[in-house]
């Protein structure tokens, strides 16, 4: 007895431990491919932040990430225009910065030639959108030396040198008078001799071969120094005309389009879904072969004569025309299979209680109907979401009527030629949250079927 | 010169004054996005606010995004284009050669001849000008003094011919370890500098394209630059184009034209650059160059055909022409603004602006359009290069079989 429960409980371990390897297994192989995919999307995102998102090697820690200088944007961003978040400059505006440098003591350690540059930008929409310079309001502009102690540096060939070292503070003021603007960039010309060892917030580029440090802007606030990409989406799209976002509209009509689209294609593919699995009239077959010949028809094919009649009743440049020119018959096929798969008793039950067939559609069928609704809405919604082709030759003008992909592609026409990816990684990146967001909230009524329920056999 | 000017800009302020009779026309105007939307933009709608009151044009702007020459033919075949649009040389002939453009007016005439004459070879089409030219840029070679101080080289200059030039770069390269002398891309668009110096012309007097031993001694130098260390391809630096790889620090200089300008301000804001002309031919003396440019067009269907030509002589009269330069976000086509002040100025933007201004009449120069062949054409030279490059052919065989595309596609026995 005591042997055959012994038996029995290493058999009970061996099966429990095959059920736990197969689970680690399983959870391993999910969590695999979960990084894969969110790690995707992080280095998506973190490149969307960087100032040079095609740097080689990509490097996963830099400065935009690192907490310290978080806290160092914060307190520059009230200093320059009285806005920790956001930063700036403006009256009020009292900023104190440090740069320091250091040499080997048989060099002397000069003065660098520090200013805040009057810097237009040279592409996209911002050349029109910033007329406003910090440099044209600055007021004290102090630069003062603090000579600091000398330190030991083992050089290249393992030998002790002796360095000294100097901390500049550079102190201004606005001027009061002149308006609020958003960024102060800073410039440290220095000879090749000394290095710059240490600043408030690290320069967001080297230039001149070691001899400048630039910096963007040193009032950039926590969000500003984090999401100026993002801010420059929203400050460098819009409208000369209005002043107003282009980004804003683009989403915005992205958003109208889409909700357009579903509600067309539920109505659609609904009814006709519901009319093709049962309803028997004349050509019935004849109209579910021709359902299905539409789905291999290239949009290429059409698009001519549907561009010709949206021209014709005055809808071009519209978001109805991009609503409008929608093919549901995949929709239309995946209502009709469910509406196929609902047990024809439950109608029958409806019937037998003076329900007519709308009724019965609209009452019992569409609410047992909430996944396949689901899936087709979110196919829809990320269908015209996603859509390039269509608004791109729907909508031509004006820029605040584009869609929200040919929006990016304006962006990418504007920026991508000067090497700017950042600003184009930002919008891209915000273009995928509608379609995530509908995802996360929409998948488990993706799996939840209540027709199981629904009949007992 | 003074007196031509002012009698174009009162010819031009007697159209605008003779026109408040007529109706308050719209003209739709339509040109490809990004830059170009501030320029014309601030034309509208602050520069030519007046004018344009005065002729009784109202503009509705319709800047295209995307591919402005694919959507421009859709909207002709449709006859939903607009009244008065870009045309770039490079696509030119089948957009002049459907009949959709109406040549231009008598009245813009009188602007046409102001224009730098390479600039209205561009938009000729069977003895008519079917454009005016709203701007346009050149070749120049745009240098980095730090880089050249760093390698104790002389940096470029007027006076230097295919030999110096190479042998400065060689010198750099070999001086100074993280940075190439140029960065050689297969592409026409840059090797025409060196290829119409020799003298070669793309198309001979039959319309053929002849590569012949002075196309071979260009293509020869420019290949061979990679090999005799002066320069590196722009792929091996991650890079499409020479201004990338100048940019970055990467490259000694580039070859590029006033684009240049906007970009570096972004890209390198406090780079210590300048530039100078294209070099010469060590024999003939000569530079080669290639004037890309666009032109405002009216389209033949157009219900407002008056007032959209009253706009484009507006687009391109003296006042708008003028703010385009001072801007720096373009070069003006109207020659006489060579001697403005704008380019006299001591500074890289001020410099670099005045130099491939310059270039559109400084020696062997060509539009940037190939007949009717386009795109196809230059694919021809552009894949030679790239074999060529690549090691993939020898020059030889690269030049032979390029030459015998060029036969079947010109037609030449």
């Amino acid at each position: 007895m005591t042997e055959l429960n012994a038996e029995m409980k290493r058999e009970l371990a061996a099966v429990r431990r095959r059920q736990a390897s197969s689970v680690i297994l399983m959870y391993g192989v999910l969590l695999s491919i979960a990084t894969v995919l969110m790690g995707t999307f992080l280095f998506a995102l973190m490149a969307s932040i960087k100032k040079d998102p095609l740097e080689q090697p990509f490097q996963f820690w830099f400065e935009q990430i690192n907490p310290v200088n978080w806290g160092t944007a914060w307190k520059l961003g009230r200093q320059g225009g009285q806005d920790a978040w956001w930063g700036g400059f403006g009256p009020g505006g009292d900023v104190t910065f440090y740069l320091s440098y250091a040499a080997p003591t048989t060099v002397e350690l000069e003065d660098p030639q520090i200013e805040v540059p009057r810097r237009a930008p040279g592409t996209g929409m911002a050349a029109a959108v910033y007329r406003d310079f910090a440099a044209d309001h600055l007021a004290n502009f102090q630069v003062t030396r603090e000579d600091g102690p000398n330190f030991e540096v083992t050089n290249e060939l393992g030998v002790a040198e002796e360095w000294h070292q100097a901390r500049w503070r550079v102190s201004f003021e606005h001027d009061n008078e002149g308006p609020w603007v958003e960024r102060v960039p800073l410039y440290s010309l220095a000879p090749l001799t000394q290095v710059l060892v240490d600043s408030t917030l690290p320069p967001t580029q080297l230039e001149r071969r070691g001899r400048v440090a630039s910096w963007e802007n040193i009032t950039p606030g926590a969000l500003g120094y984090v999401f100026n990409n993002y801010r420059r989406v929203f400050k460098e799209s819009i409208d000369l005309n209005t002043g107003e976002s282009l980004f804003v509209s683009w989403f915005k009509n992205s958003l109208f389009i889409s909700f357009g689209r579903v509600a067309l294609t539920l109505l659609l593919a609904t009814t006709a879904g519901y009319a093709l699995a049962r309803l028997t009239f004349p050509g019935h077959r004849a109209l579910f072969f021709l359902l299905l010949i539409s789905m291999m028809i290239p949009v290429q094919v059409t698009f001519i004569s549907n561009y010709l009649v949206i021209r014709d009743i005055n809808l071009l440049n519209t978001p109805w025309a991009v609503i409008m020119v929608l093919v549901v018959s995949a929709q239309v096929l995946i209502m009709k299979q469910f509406f196929e798969s609902v047990p024809r008793e439950i109608e029958e039950a409806a019937l037998m209680d003076g329900a007519g067939y709308f009724t019965t559609f609209y009452r019992i069928i569409l609410p047992m109907s909430k996944p396949a609704l689901i899936t087709i809405t979110i196919m829809a919604f990320q269908g015209a979401w996603n859509d390039f082709f269509w608004p791109l030759v729907l909508i031509n003008s004006p820029t605040s009527a584009f869609a929200l992909p040919v929006g990016l592609l304006s962006l990418r026409n504007a920026y991508g030629g000067a090497g700017d990816w950042s600003l184009i990684l930002a919008g891209a990146f915000m273009s995928t949250v509608p379609v995530l967001i509908l995802f996360m909230v929409f998948q488990r009524y993706i799996v939840d079927n209540p027709i199981a329920s629904g009949s007992k056999e | 010169m003074k007196t031509r000017k002012t009698l174009l800009a009162a010819g031009i302020a007697m159209i605008a004054a003779s026109l408040p009779t007529l109706a308050n026309d719209v003209v739709r105007v339509s040109g490809w996005g990004g830059d170009n939307v501030v320029v014309v933009n601030t034309l509208i709608n602050e520069v030519l606010v007046d004018e344009l009151a005065a002729a009784g044009i109202t503009v509705r702007y319709e800047p295209v995004e995307g591919d402005f020459a694919q959507i421009l033919t859709n909207a002709l075949s449709a006859g939903t284009a607009p009244d008065v649009f870009y045309v770039d040389s490079f696509w030119a002939y089948p957009v002049f050669q459907s009949g959709k453009i109406d040549p231009v007016s008598d009245d813009n005439m009188a602007i046409a001849d102001e224009l730098i004459p390479s600039l209205n070879e561009a938009f000729m089409h069977n003895g008519q000008l079917m454009g005016i030219a709203k701007d346009f840029n050149t070749l120049a070679v745009q240098y980095d003094l730090d880089v050249f101080d760093d390698a104790g080289v002389e940096p470029p200059n007027e006076d230097d011919d295919w030999n110096s030039f190479k042998s400065k770069l060689q010198q750099v390269q070999s001086n100074l370890d993280d940075v190439y002398g140029l960065c050689v891309v297969p592409d026409y668009a840059r090797f025409a500098a060196f290829a119409l110096a020799t003298g070669w012309k793309p198309f001979n007097d039959e319309g053929h394209t002849l590569l012949d031993d002075r196309f071979r001694e260009a293509f020869e130098f420019y290949v061979n630059l990679v090999d005799d260390g002066a320069a590196v391809l722009a792929t091996d630096l991650g890079q499409g184009w020479t201004g990338g790889c100048f940019g970055n620090g990467d490259t000694a200089v580039a070859i590029e034209g006033a684009w240049m300008i906007g970009f570096l301000r972004d890209q390198a804001p406090n780079m210590y650059y300048s530039t100078t002309s294209i070099p010469k031919h060590p024999e003939t003396g000569d530079r080669g160059n290639l004037v890309f440019t666009v032109s405002w067009s009216v389209a033949t269907d157009s219900k407002v055909k008056d007032s959209a030509h009253t706009l484009v002589g507006l687009l391109t009269s003296p006042k708008a022409q003028q703010w385009v330069l001072e801007s720096g976000l373009a070069l003006p086509s109207l020659e006489a603004l060579g001697d403005n002040a704008y380019f006299q100025e001591d500074n890289r933007e001020s410099i670099t602006s005045r130099v491939v201004f310059e270039g559109a009449s400084n020696g062997q120069v060509e539009p940037f359009q190939f007949a009717q062949y386009g795109g196809d054409w230059k694919a021809i030279v552009d894949e030679a290069l790239s074999a060529a490059l690549l090691k993939e052919r020898t020059i030889d065989d690269a030049i032979a079989f390029a030459q015998q595309r060029y036969d079947r596609l010109t037609g030449r026995q």
